[in-house]
């Protein structure tokens, strides 16, 4: 887990990058990687790559990077963790490869040798990462099917360069601040900022599943490898039966644990009183690790209520024999430590606060590496989302096809119920957007709706945003080809776009502010293909049923009716409150969208204006 | 398997004048060059001068008016059946949109300056959204057409200015002493006089001689170009008292202006409106030095400053150019010339158009 970057400048036109630049960026990415750090520069000086280091594997200095192979064709830069690389390393091994360490860096560099491009079929993890070739003086970039790691881009038209992180590529100094109309308008309907735009008009992320070449021609188009929606799609055509169900679910989440761990230092666990984290501590016992070190954040105020998660996750803990931390967190902190997160914050986020505070925790105790249970919801359709989205869709999706209609009933609702407009500003647009998966899902997630944009910014900025980012048809491509069941095209739309922008971001920068690598076993593309032809059989409550009974000690059946009853996180009224914008005491969904404003203002670098085109 | 044939609808190429049709010329000869197409055949707007088109480009005789322009081009399309539809000007995108979807060509559109930096009507915007590829001179008309257009990034490409090989360092004195120069410090600008747009920066120039000629900098100032605001620029040399070393040389025959940029001790230009500037590039091949301002495409031609320099638009330009006249390390005329060429000359143009053009991976 690191911070990486690199330039490229390929326009015979192009001024040589400076070495002040690549260090610049590089170093604006120290707390990616405390341990050590790297640059390599091309004998013709066009291309440089850096490197910041947390050593997890393979500790030793060999594996500093960036590396290059033996030969001096292939180097790289990654940020990551291939979690099968052990498999990788012997099965390349027996092919005659010889290796220098004990890394899965290496490996990288071994198989593109081998199989080029196609290399990423092979990979199991998380993963950004860039590999020069000096003789065909190229870059290969690629990142992970889910987008669990981050990579972004800039091409000026001369010189293109690449970082972990947004801020890191602006730290550089040369990239545009221009902003991006699309990734203003994406951040204010959901609360993040959706890939591939970020707020600025020249950053762009690198899609999840997707590598992308850059030759002495300039980028190409990034290419996808993986597909969430096609994996879905092929497990539906594999139907299984309910039967198997549970085995289903019990072996994926065993295997995904089992590679989660690989590692050459401790790996923790960050553990809530929910289902998913709980379970996962239960399959990490029956993988071995006997004394977990698992860490559960506590909010002073709602110590001794019903609302605290401690004593339950103290139960779990206790129940799978690890060693339970509670690390108390109080309003007094958060607001200390508020500039500091939004100084981590890569890209401005209505979320993160809780990642941000257990990830601290976890430097506390001088971990580097926790599990954690994100994406558990995603894949087990645990939110409400997969009950009203297909709800919503059948029940107002004949009305809403009729053209105009739905307008027609916002206006009037607009008018005729002004106090509903104002207490539930989202109801007035149920039948403009109902109608179909997309809009469904737009209505569901969405802090703020096309529509009510214009009031809260600049039209023009509005409209031209709205017309960049298609909102609902960037939704309809992740849900193509179709997962041919409810639960599957609710989960590819969760999976691509909340978990991806909003949770794996968040992950990313608050776990990364603090050196910690966050690691999600319930992430991961094998787990999806082993429960995928089962995902129809997902109904809210089953998979998660399924989950408390993957660990050979199934979780007690009173821990799991507590947990769905779900515990109260006061972060979000803390930002309400320290914000000034609101009391606390409002429906969640008007807290967030004063949080919003207050952290898109926050946001030091933010455009709020789109210059005059 | 034979090669494509390209369809270039333009404003002017091949005896055309000016900047956009030099670099028609320099683009399609270089496809001639390349030998990737089997013909190019060119539709211009206008040709005022006779025409010499190179080897398998036929430049037909401009039509009169733009419906026959607009027919001309879509018979073309139909008949010639063209893998590629090359759109020299913004204004022509609606047009190459539709002869390149009659044929299920490819379109290139070219974006050049200030007509590409503002959003086009709808319909162009479409038509540039559309196409395979973008074309732009510099990075910053590439960033200011990002602005507008939803378009994959990857599909819009620098494709800068490049500079003939007659622009080279050499005999100088000849012009000098035909315009009385001697032991003056010679300052030069090329570009058109134009009254309704001035961002050329003439005038701060000409503000600036006073306080140089103050600081015992003996200063001559050589204008080139034709144009409607010469007499109110004439005006203004009067009015600063510098008339004396002013030398308007109205529009000059090629020789004159190569000579021009030789005699010269610096060559300034502080524009606001450049979309490249290529007569930086043309007085830096002569290994004349260049100042610029830091603003739109002149960032690219100086290098980001380093080929020329530029400057802010807030700095003192009289003490830049002091700055410039006297530094002692300026590189020699030969060096600057050869580092010019290497990232603007003909052989590099003609890799990148090769470049661009494999981007697109044409069917024959």
């Amino acid at each position: 887990m690191c911070g990486i970057n690199g330039i490229f400048a390929y326009h015979s036109a192009a001024s040589l990058p400076k070495e002040g630049e690549l260090l610049a960026t590089r170093e604006a990415m120290r707390a990616r990687g405390p341990d050590g750090s790297g640059v390599w520069w091309s004998a013709d000086r066009r291309c440089g790559l850096g490197h910041r280091r947390l050593t997890i594997i393979d500790l030793s200095e060999d594996a500093n990077q960036p590396m290059v192979s033996t030969d001096g064709r292939y180097v790289v830069t990654f940020n990551g963790e291939i979690y099968n690389y052990r498999e990788l390393r012997a099965e390349l091994a027996a092919e005659g490869s010889r290796f220098r360490t004990t890394s899965d860096t290496e490996i990288l560099l071994q198989l593109y040798e081998r199989e080029g491009v196609t290399m990423v079929h092979r990979l199991r993890g998380m993963y950004a990462f860039a590999i020069w070739d000096d003789v065909e003086r190229q870059l290969f970039l690629a990142r992970d099917p889910y987008g669990i790691k981050p990579l972004y881009t800039a091409n000026d038209g001369w010189t293109f360069r690449f970082a972990s992180q947004v801020k890191a590529l602006l730290a550089g100094g040369q990239v545009s601040r221009d902003p991006e109309p699309a990734g203003i308008v994406g951040f204010h309907l959901f609360g993040s900022v959706p890939e591939p735009f970020t707020l600025y008009r020249d950053i762009r992320a690198l899609p999840a599943g997707h590598t992308q070449i850059i030759d002495v021609a300039g980028p190409r188009e990034p290419q996808p490898f993986a597909s969430l929606a096609a994996t879905l799609a092929e497990g539906a055509r594999h139907a299984a039966p309910a039967s198997e169900l549970a085995e289903r679910v019990r072996v994926g989440v065993s295997d995904s644990v089992r590679a989660h761990l690989v590692a050459d230092v401790e790996v923790g666990h960050f553990l809530s009183a929910g289902i998913d984290s709980g379970a996962l501590l239960g399959v990490m016992r029956d993988a071995g690790q006997s004394k977990v070190r698992a860490i559960t954040l506590g909010f002073d105020e709602f110590r001794n209520t019903a609302d605290d998660e401690v004593p339950l996750a103290a139960r779990v803990a206790d129940y799978y024999g690890a060693e339970h931390i509670v690390r108390r967190v109080s309003k007094h902190e958060f607001d200390r430590d508020l500039p500091a997160i939004f100084e981590a914050m890569d890209q401005p986020s209505i979320d993160g606060i809780n990642t941000w505070f257990v990830a601290k925790a976890a430097k506390e105790t001088g971990l580097k590496v926790a599990l954690s249970g994100l994406g558990g919801d995603e894949l087990l359709a645990g939110y409400s989302s997969f009950v009203d989205v297909p709800r919503w869709h059948r029940r107002f999706g004949p009305v809403a096809r009729v053209p105009g209609l739905g307008w027609l009933i916002r206006h009037a609702l607009g008018e005729l119920a002004p106090g509903l407009a104002a207490k539930h500003p989202k109801a007035l647009g149920i039948v403009e957007y109902a109608g179909s998966w997309a809009g469904a899902y737009l209505l569901r997630r969405g802090l703020f709706l096309p529509f009510e944009l214009r009031k809260i910014m600049d039209p023009h900025l509005a409209r031209e945003g709205l017309r960049r980012l298609r909102p609902l048809r960037r939704f309809t491509d992740t849900i193509r080809p179709d997962p041919r069941s409810r639960t599957g095209r609710v989960c590819a739309l969760e999976s691509a776009h909340y978990m991806r922008n909003q949770l794996l971001r968040d992950a990313d920068w608050a776990g990364m502010a603090h050196g910690i690598e966050i690691r999600v076993p319930l992430v991961d593309v094998e787990l999806l293909r082993r429960t995928a032809p089962v995902m129809p059989l997902l109904t809210p409550g089953a998979g998660k049923n399924a989950l408390a009974a993957a660990p050979s000690l199934p979780l007690p059946s009173e821990i799991i009716r507590r947990a769905k009853t779900g515990f109260m996180v006061p972060t979000a009224a803390w930002a309400a409150t320290s914000t000034g914008a609101a009391s606390g005491a409002e429906p969640r969904g008007l807290t967030s969208r004063h949080w919003s404003k207050f952290v898109i203002a926050r946001s030091s670098v933010a455009p709020t204006q789109m210059q005059a085109v | 398997m034979s090669k494509p044939v390209m369809l270039a609808l333009v404003t002017d190429a091949f005896g055309g004048r000016g900047g956009i049709a030099q670099y028609n010329r320099d683009f399609l000869g270089a496809l001639s060059d390349l030998g990737s197409m089997r013909e190019i055949v060119v539709i211009t707007r206008q040709a005022p001068e006779p025409v010499h088109p190179p080897e398998s480009v036929t430049q037909l005789s401009p039509p009169r008016g733009k419906i026959a322009f607009a027919l001309r081009a879509l018979l073309q399309a139909m008949k010639r059946r063209p893998a590629i539809v090359f759109c020299g000007h913004l204004n022509l995108t609606v047009l190459a949109w539709i002869a390149a979807r009659m044929c299920g060509a490819r379109l290139i559109v070219q974006a050049h300056g200030i007509e590409a930096w503002k959003r086009p009507s709808r319909l162009r915007r479409a038509a540039v959204e559309a196409a395979d590829l973008v074309l732009c001179v510099s990075r910053y008309t590439r960033s200011r057409v990002l602005n507008w257009a939803a378009i994959a990034p990857e599909h819009v490409a620098v494709l800068p200015d490049t500079v003939a090989d007659i622009f080279e360092p050499g005999e100088a004195e000849a012009l000098r002493s035909e315009l009385g120069l001697e032991k003056r410090r010679v300052l030069l600008t090329v570009g058109r006089l134009d009254a309704r747009e001035r961002y050329k920066g003439h005038d701060d120039i000409i503000m600036a001689i006073p306080q140089l000629v103050s600081q015992d900098h003996d200063i001559a100032y050589i204008i080139v170009g034709e144009g409607d605001d010469r007499g109110r620029l004439e005006a203004l040399t009067k009015a600063q008292g510098v008339a004396e070393r002013m030398r308007f040389l109205g529009p000059v025959p090629l020789q004159t202006l190569i000579a021009a940029y030789r005699t010269a001790d610096l060559f300034v230009m502080p524009s606001r409106g450049e979309g490249f500037g290529i007569a930086f590039l043309e007085a830096l091949a002569c290994g004349t030095p260049a100042l610029g301002l830091a603003i739109g495409g002149a960032c690219d031609a100086l290098a980001d400053g380093e080929l020329g320099r530029m400057a802010a638009e807030a700095d003192n330009l009289a003490e830049v150019i002091a700055d410039l006249l006297s530094t002692p390390s300026a590189p020699t005329r030969g060096i600057l010339s050869s580092s010019v060429r290497a990232r603007f000359g003909r052989a590099a143009f003609r890799e990148r158009v090769n470049l661009v053009l494999g981007r697109l991976a044409v069917p024959a």
